[in-house]
């Protein structure tokens, strides 16, 4: 199994809105123009409600815009099917949110092993691929422990493992040091930034920390659906 | 390690042992309506086939057939005809030695004809002879003048005898009404048994008398006031026909309609057309067990489709978190439809095995009439892997509407 390329990621005017009509319509986010190129580690700060999860959500294609165009190496994506997309997510995308959301019926190997199965990776591949992803994130002894035995940070190292099983070109990460003491912070954020220099991939971080985004090639700030800055890493 | 099942797995396991629980209960149902209704109408059936007899002649209402004697003799005189045996019942009050009036039902007979009419099951339980003494009756009849010897013999059923202390060789007295010297003293002359089950041919009636005797007791040999010949009423006369006869469906038709020729205003009808009749009435019934059944049926598929969107629901995140990663829908889908399909097979095998066990319990503990009608319970291994194949796919249709509600998720409002 190869690695994916990171794509080059284009948003040109694109916006969220939700709901319909003046009273009911809430525009998550406003006008977005955005070029992210391959590889780099961009984070993206600001207040909560400014649109931060959605850009991701609009980035990792779980949403699609209602105005504007995303388009990933110049092939707009924003509004392919839902079956496109979920190939697109599987094979390009890796997710890494706050609260881990590891699925609490499976395994450590199991969360691992799923987006594999998906793929239909073959059985002997997966297995020496989740050990290898589980012996990374230093949880080989963990590997058939259920989400609910394991503490957070063990959770959230689970997560970017399973995020990287497909070795996808870009990851995204809400908040993943939201829920984390500071030792686990800083073990989760070396293991992003080791994984995304191995791979290649691109990764979008979204956070308050500003020790996480300092990290960061590039940084934006978002403000009421708006990218309000633009800049490299402090 | 500890390998402690997680919340979820646990919650989920109450749920399904709940829906195990109502499919079991909703399939269960027909399994005991189909067994039990469709063994007592083969078990109709049989008693039909092996009656003894092929043509049943019998007059509508409440009237009776007229000079049954004369009539049994028109009719022992077609081709292929074996026997015509009149059989009469009539409800009189029995007096034994000790006690006071018994209700019984008493069948009158020509003692010869009903010998040749039993089928294998009678045959099993009455003597033959039957010692009632003149076999044609004739004697006694006298061409319609009952001037002849009557024998006042009487066959009495082995419970009967039992209950009354009475035995072979002693007498009774039999009276129309409750009074015992309206009656006439019968002379005990032998014993007949009845089959295990109540629902079988003879035991509906607990003595058997000579036709002749019964119809002068009750006051059907009386002449009319006009000097018209006495009645010689019977209920019916059964004909059983000859040899290779008896099995030719063409053959029973020709012996009827050469009755029906003799008795143009009487219903001549073959035990075959009875056995049609009887299959038709069971499809009616069957159709109505399975319309009550659907109901029950209904509400466990509607059931399982709640405990299914109700585990979506309560997989939201699950779902929204496998979705965004991924997962193709038809992945998503093939598990639930693979819980569902798990389920309903499990409960529909446990209401067939609950249905089987709950026909036993009522054979042995339901009350006199339902331990004999669950008795004869029939348990079609077809009509069962039917049903049970019946409820799995249904539950696809209760699979696909949690389905389409989990692939219709917001993955977004999903994960929030």
């Amino acid at each position: 199994m190869s690695s994916a390329d990171a794509p080059r990621i284009v948003l040109e005017g694109v916006g969220r809105t939700y709901g319909e009509g003046r009273a009911g319509a809430v525009r998550a986010l406003d006008t977005i123009d955005l070029e992210i190129p391959p590889g780099q580690l961009l984070s993206v700060e600001g207040p909560s409600g400014c649109g931060k999860t959605t850009l991701l959500n609009l980035l990792g294609l779980i949403d699609t815009p209602t105005r504007g165009e995303l388009r990933w190496n110049g092939t707009p994506i924003g509004h392919l099917g839902e079956r496109e997309r979920t190939r697109l997510r599987l094979s390009g995308v890796g997710f890494i949110f706050q609260r881990f959301y590891l699925l609490p019926t499976l395994t450590a190997r199991e969360n691992v092993e799923l987006p594999m199965r998906a793929a239909r990776v073959s059985p002997g591949d997966r297995h020496q691929r989740t050990s290898q992803l589980l012996e990374s994130v230093g949880l080989s002894e963990r590997a058939d422990a259920y989400p609910h035995q394991l503490s957070g940070g063990e959770e959230q190292r689970v997560a970017v493992a399973r995020a990287l099983a497909n070795r996808p070109g870009l990851l995204l990460a809400d908040e993943p040091t939201g829920e984390l003491d500071s030792a686990n912070t800083e073990a989760i954020l070396q293991l992003l930034i080791r994984s995304r220099a191995e791979s290649g991939a691109t990764l979008v971080l979204v956070t308050h920390n500003p020790n996480v985004s300092a990290r960061a090639d590039r940084h934006i700030r978002m403000r009421d659906g708006l990218v309000v800055g633009d800049g490299g890493g402090r | 390690m500890n390998r402690a099942r997680p919340p979820a797995l646990r919650h989920h396991r109450l749920q399904a042992i709940l829906t195990i629980a109502a499919i079991a209960t909703s399939v269960s149902l027909p399994v005991v309506l189909l067994s039990v209704g469709g063994g007592v109408s083969e078990h109709e059936i049989e008693q039909l086939q092996n009656a003894g007899y092929e043509i049943v002649v019998s007059a509508s209402g409440i009237h009776g057939v007229n000079q049954a004697h004369t009539l049994a003799i028109s009719i022992d005189r077609i081709a292929s005809v074996a026997a015509a045996s009149p059989v009469l019942s009539v409800a009189v009050d029995a007096f034994a030695a000790s006690g006071g009036p018994q209700p019984v039902l008493v069948e009158g007979v020509l003692p010869a004809s009903f010998t040749a009419t039993e089928g294998p099951t009678e045959r099993a339980l009455f003597p033959a002879p039957l010692p009632l003494g003149d076999g044609s009756d004739s004697v006694h009849y006298a061409q319609g003048s009952y001037a002849g010897a009557a024998t006042w013999s009487v066959l009495v059923s082995s419970p009967f005898l039992a209950s009354s202390g009475e035995h072979v060789g002693s007498s009774l007295v039999l009276s129309p009404t409750a009074d015992r010297t309206a009656g006439v003293r019968f002379n005990i002359t032998g014993v007949f048994g009845v089959p295990p089950t109540s629902l079988g041919p003879t035991a509906a009636f607990g003595m058997v008398v000579p036709l002749s005797d019964l119809q002068l007791l009750v006051g059907l040999a009386a002449a009319s006031a006009s000097g018209a010949p006495p009645l010689d009423a019977a209920d019916t006369v059964q004909v059983a026909l000859a040899g290779g006869a008896a099995g030719d469906p063409a053959q029973i038709a020709r012996v009827a309609s050469a009755i029906q020729g003799l008795v143009p205003f009487y219903g001549v009808s073959s035990l075959t057309d009875q056995v049609d009749h009887v299959r038709a009435a069971s499809s009616v019934l069957t159709g109505f067990y399975l319309a009550l059944s659907s109901v029950a049926l209904t509400v466990g598929l509607i059931f399982l489709a709640l405990v299914l969107v109700r585990r979506v629901e309560s997989q939201r995140r699950s779902i929204g978190v496998a979705r965004a990663i991924g997962v193709p829908g038809r992945l998503i889908a093939g598990g639930i439809v693979r819980a569902g399909l798990m389920l309903s097979a499990i409960g529909a095998g446990l209401g067939v095995v609950g249905g089987i066990a709950l026909v036993l319990i009522l054979q042995r503990f339901g009350g006199p009439a339902v331990e004999l009608a669950a008795g004869l319970a029939v348990f079609d291994p077809r009509t069962l892997l039917g049903l049970t194949l019946g409820v799995v796919a249904l539950s696809l249709a209760a699979s696909a509407i949690a389905t389409r509600y989990a692939l219709r998720l917001s993955i977004p409002e999903a994960l929030r």
